[in-house]
């Protein structure tokens, strides 16, 4: 059976049972949480659960497979009910098979416990009076009656633990709601507003918290990667213990521990052609804080379509750019400024550029700042400008910005180019041995300072730093057939694209980078 | 020769080694101005894939120039 699942239907444990058997399994431990007719003092006629079924599939096979891993148990399976149920109904079983119960018991205790904390299950409790409302996780019981908002919490209390109410504590907005501009008509705004938030990095990170802190309605945050080490520095909404998670994930975990009046939608995915259109459509705003060019010239043709306004931005090294686009004939988008869509990596903007922490927190700040600026109507009377933040010296610059006449925001984006040969541009390798043997000449595009790294034996003979290529002091050669490597197979994929273009038939890029290859 | 105010943004100003500098030019226009200093700073970077603001403006490369033009030249960034 699947490690964890979700039922629509009433669930089986019976059957369940047969799932988990094994011949090496000298016992098996189960929890069973139950629909109770109670919660904070009011009667509960019955209840629906509601999951982001992709999402909590995914974190609930994590937590099961950690209990495996943990305890050394030998089969361990979940499975949630969604849908309506009734008092007394099944909502939630565990089992555990092991040879030893002491480990069962302790795999079965993890797994509830965890799923309750971490999957994305939302809960409406309705009550006797009639009433109902979306409620949050049993911590949170200030919130309970906020019964417009949905929540996105942990699974309810199965009355498998009397659970301390230490202090019902409410989201408070006082302090912004006595800004004269603000007040509550502006506070409520906020709590009526959308926003989509495109990349959860290191613009990301502060333009998630400021903006849940400041009680958004509803937040979708989209992000395909996974949090590594070497984010942390500039993305501290993760901690080290989070390395190898979704960063929707945590980033939805933390934000509605922050705030859960704020409902929060998770896209685990980048931005495509094919999905951005139906991302931006329902929301009222955008944010993109990606680090790539690619994904910001989609963002901004998808919001010149949908008539949305957005916040973009950007930094290098210590300083930024913040620019903010809005619907209006007059106002230019990304592509009005810079007509010529740059490539991925030909401009400095490599997956290996250094940056301080705190350059992308100021300017996602300032996104933050711009967001709610819109939202709350306090841009009034402002001209269209590119600012531009340099952190070491403390300066900035606003550089008002015209629409671009030769650009079109009836059909946004780049003329419809030909497409050369429909050959993929990247290719996968498992290993650098199986990229030698493929017959292509592998290109290491890699800066000399970045293989000095390299172990040896691992190294790629043929060195032509992008740099050099940019500047013209090396030239690619014309014919032959090539694997372009660089560390994380965005640099890459740019020669590679630009080579195409250039009449190289059979040249690719190695995708993933090095970064993806087995050692 | 006009006397113009520059400044640099992100590669540009590793490449230039500065964020500002006043330069004596017998540019005319912004085009001049930068083709003149992408050869002195080895720039590397197509003017097509920069834009120029002059006097805190966005402007055309065809924009003449005049003595105390503040000028700032802009590659795209795409960090985050
Ligand atoms: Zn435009």
């Amino acid at each position: 059976m699947q490690a964890f699942s979700f039922s629509s239907a009433p669930l089986e444990p019976g059957r369940y049972h047969a799932g988990i058997e094994d011949p090496a399994a000298g016992g098996y431990a189960s929890f069973e949480g139950w629909v109770r007719d109670h919660n904070e003092g009011r009667t509960v006629e019955r209840l629906e659960y509601e999951a982001f079924e992709s999402l909590a599939v995914k974190e609930g096979e994590r937590i099961v497979a950690e209990a495996v891993a943990k305890f050394g148990v030998t089969r361990a399976a979940c499975v949630h009910r969604v849908g309506s149920l009734a008092i007394g109904d099944l909502a939630v079983w565990v089992g555990v098979s092991s040879a030893h119960r002491g480990e069962a018991f302790a795999a079965c205790r993890y797994i509830i416990d965890e799923v309750k904390h971490r999957v994305p299950i939302w809960k409406k409790e309705h009550y006797t009076d009639g009433d109902s409302g979306w409620v949050n996780c049993e911590r949170c019981a200030a919130a309970a009656h906020a019964h417009e908002h949905a929540h996105l919490h942990a699974t309810g209390d199965f009355a498998s633990h009397g659970h301390e109410h230490a202090a019902a504590v409410q989201h408070d907005y006082s302090r912004q709601i006595a800004l004269p501009e603000v007040g509550r008509a502006g506070q409520a705004k906020l709590a009526a507003a959308s926003v989509l938030v495109v990349g959860a990095g290191g613009l990301g990170v502060p333009v998630l918290q400021y903006l849940a802190a400041a009680g958004i309605g509803r937040i979708g945050i989209v992000d395909g990667d996974v949090i590594e080490a070497s984010n942390l520095h500039r993305q501290p909404l993760y901690g080290i213990a989070d390395v190898g998670r979704p960063k929707v994930a945590v980033a939805a975990e933390r934000l509605h521990a922050l705030n859960s009046d704020v409902r929060i939608e998770t896209h685990e995915t980048k931005a495509t052609v094919e999905n951005v259109d139906g991302l931006v459509k329902n929301f009222d705003l955008v944010v993109e804080c990606t680090d790539n060019f690619r994904a910001k010239f989609l963002v901004s043709d998808a919001v010149v379509r949908a008539l949305k306004p957005a916040v973009f931005a950007s930094v290098h090294q210590y300083e930024g750019q913040v620019q903010v686009y809005r619907p209006l004939p007059h106002w230019p988008c990304l592509r009005c400024l810079w007509p010529e869509a740059p490539r991925d990596g030909m401009v400095g903007n490599c997956a290996e550029a250094g940056v301080l922490g705190p350059v992308p927190a100021t300017l996602g700040a300032l996104q933050a700042m711009q967001v709610l600026k819109r939202l709350l109507g306090l841009d009034a009377g402002e001209a269209p400008a590119l600012v531009t933040v340099d952190l070491l010296s403390l300066e900035t610059r606003r550089l008002i910005a015209r629409r671009n006449p030769a650009c079109d925001h009836d059909q946004p984006g780049e003329p419809a180019g030909v497409e050369g040969t429909s050959a993929p541009l990247e290719l996968e390798f498992a290993t650098l041995a199986e990229a030698f043997e493929s017959g292509l000449e592998l290109v290491d595009i890699r800066e000399t300072w970045e293989r000095m790294h390299d172990p040896p034996g691992l190294q790629i003979p043929t060195h032509l730093p992008l740099s050099a290529l940019v500047n013209g002091y090396l030239q690619f050669p014309t014919e032959g057939r090539y694997l372009i490597v660089c560390a994380h197979g965005v640099r890459s994929l740019s020669v590679t694209e630009q080579l195409r273009a250039q009449g190289l038939a059979e040249v690719f890029s190695l995708k993933g980078g090095l970064a993806a290859l087995r050692s | 020769m006009n006397r113009i105010e520059i400044q640099y943004f992100a590669v540009l100003r590793e490449r230039a080694g500065t964020g500002r500098e006043t330069v004596e030019t017998a540019a005319a226009t912004a085009a001049e101005l930068y083709d003149e200093l992408a050869t002195r700073h080895d720039f590397g970077l197509p003017r097509g894939m920069l834009r120029v603001a002059v006097n805190d403006e966005f402007a055309d490369w065809s924009r003449p120039l005049a003595a105390g033009d503040r000028v700032v030249f802009i590659p795209p960034v795409a960090g985050g």
